[in-house]
């Protein structure tokens, strides 16, 4: 597909004007991926975490609301949607706006739990997220002002798209895919509800397995 | 060197600048403050661009933008635990007497204009209405009104794609709809001070 050796053979096109959304065996193989956690995360039960007092016998565990199961199952399972969107768009733009929107999902996944260590980690990832859009935003800018278009399938191979665009685009998904950094930091994957945690790393690696794919066919 | 290049320089100048603001800065919810600007100016690179598409971007970069401030906000909100301010509302004479007619003008132009525009004359109106005389609402309703309209909106799109030949009923709907959509969402802002959820 495209003569380019990252893509793969050509498998599904759907056009829309001149946007093109189309299915590379590499784009279909993230696709599946996830689809897959968003299945895994529709069917998954919350993980309890259990808590031993030091010196006693006494272990608790904690209960997961019913709300905040329901609250952070939608966010998780769209978040799933979002990189669904991300990794099959043929738009850069649209491309943008998906990954703008797995952001503001990551933090909502962990917004329900009400831990100081947690919020404030997912502050500052908001904090990042936020200056990142404008990167990503201003990567599509860019690449719509220098080549007049923003779609991928008429852009790719030609080369046209100015490397500054490339870097802008790049450093756009370094901001938004830094959430599992920041859940390492707060040690999220062990506050309540924690497979819906998975969905952040998911969607995190996808988005920048998707962007070089894009870096190197535009 | 043509005008795009020379503003793209500007533009730069002014990201690096607020770059520099947000690096100084140490309180957190000034932090959200220069967030925002820092957004405000990379809407700033697409508006550059200066063509049709670029205005169509705008749009959705600006919703993003808000709605990653209000998620910030909210988030800030939950982490310092901050109560809902005690304190009463202003009351003064012009906030009982008028908003029923200014409401009634804002809402009747809004609809006359139809579209965004419309939806954001008529969205003041409300803003101004619920804000000065305070509501009953049931949010539920508003959010049922908004989805529909933006479903319906959805629709009109794919109409103008897939039977381009009925374009005017295409027109008619998203207009119509996004009236509706932006009026709701934007009526929202102005329930934000007192009232309660019926």
């Amino acid at each position: 597909m495209f003569n380019l050796p990252i893509e793969g053979e050509e498998l599904f096109v759907l056009e829309f004007g001149d946007i093109v959304n189309y299915f590379s065996l590499y784009t279909t193989t993230l696709f599946l991926f996830a689809t897959a956690f968003i299945i895994i995360a529709i069917i998954a039960r919350p993980e309890r975490q259990t808590d031993i007092i030091f010196g006693t016998d006494a272990v608790y565990t904690k209960e997961v609301s019913p709300d905040n199961l329901r609250f952070q199952r939608f966010m998780a399972i769209a978040c799933g949607l979002a990189t669904l969107g991300a990794v099959c768009s043929g738009d850069l733009f649209n491309f943008c706006l998906f990954t703008a929107l797995i952001g503001i999902t990551n933090i909502g996944i962990v917004a329900g739990v009400n831990n100081r260590y947690v919020l404030n980690a997912a502050y500052n990832y908001g904090i990042v997220a936020m200056v990142a859009t404008t990167f990503l935003f201003g990567g599509a800018a860019t690449a719509l002002g220098s080549c007049g278009t923003l779609s991928i399938w008429e852009l790719a191979g030609l080369g046209m798209v100015p490397l500054a665009a490339k870097m802008f685009l790049v450093l756009g998904v370094m901001g938004e895919g830094m959430a599992p950094f920041y859940i390492a930091k707060a040690e999220i994957t062990r506050a309540p509800g924690a497979p819906y945690v998975l969905m952040i790393h998911v969607s995190s690696l996808l988005i920048f397995l998707r962007v070089i794919e894009i870096i190197l066919t535009v | 060197m043509d005008f795009y290049q020379v503003g793209l320089f500007f533009t730069l100048i002014c990201v690096a600048i607020s770059f520099v603001a947000l690096l100084r800065e140490r309180d957190d919810i000034h932090k959200i403050l220069v967030v925002d600007l820092i957004e405000t100016v990379g809407l700033v690179l697409i508006c550059l661009v200066a063509t049709d598409l670029a205005e169509a971007l705008i749009l959705p970069g600006l919703v993003v933008g808000i709605s990653e401030l209000l998620m910030l906000t909210e988030l800030y909100i939950r982490k310092e635990k901050l109560p809902l301010p005690t304190y009463k509302p202003i009351r003064i004479e012009v906030m009982r007497t008028a908003p029923p007619i200014i409401t009634f003008v804002l809402i009747v132009y809004g609809i006359i204009l139809s579209g965004f525009s419309g939806g954001a004359v008529a969205g003041i109106g409300l803003v101004f209405y619920f804000l000065c005389k305070g509501y009953e609402e049931r949010f539920a309703l508003l959010e049922t009104v908004s989805g529909y309209a933006w479903a319906l909106w959805i629709v009109a799109f794919f109409i103008f794609m897939i039977i381009p030949e009925a374009w005017l009923i295409a027109v008619m709907l998203s207009g119509s709809a996004i009236l509706l959509k932006v009026s709701t969402k934007m009526a929202l802002i102005g329930t934000m001070r007192e009232g309660r959820n019926v």
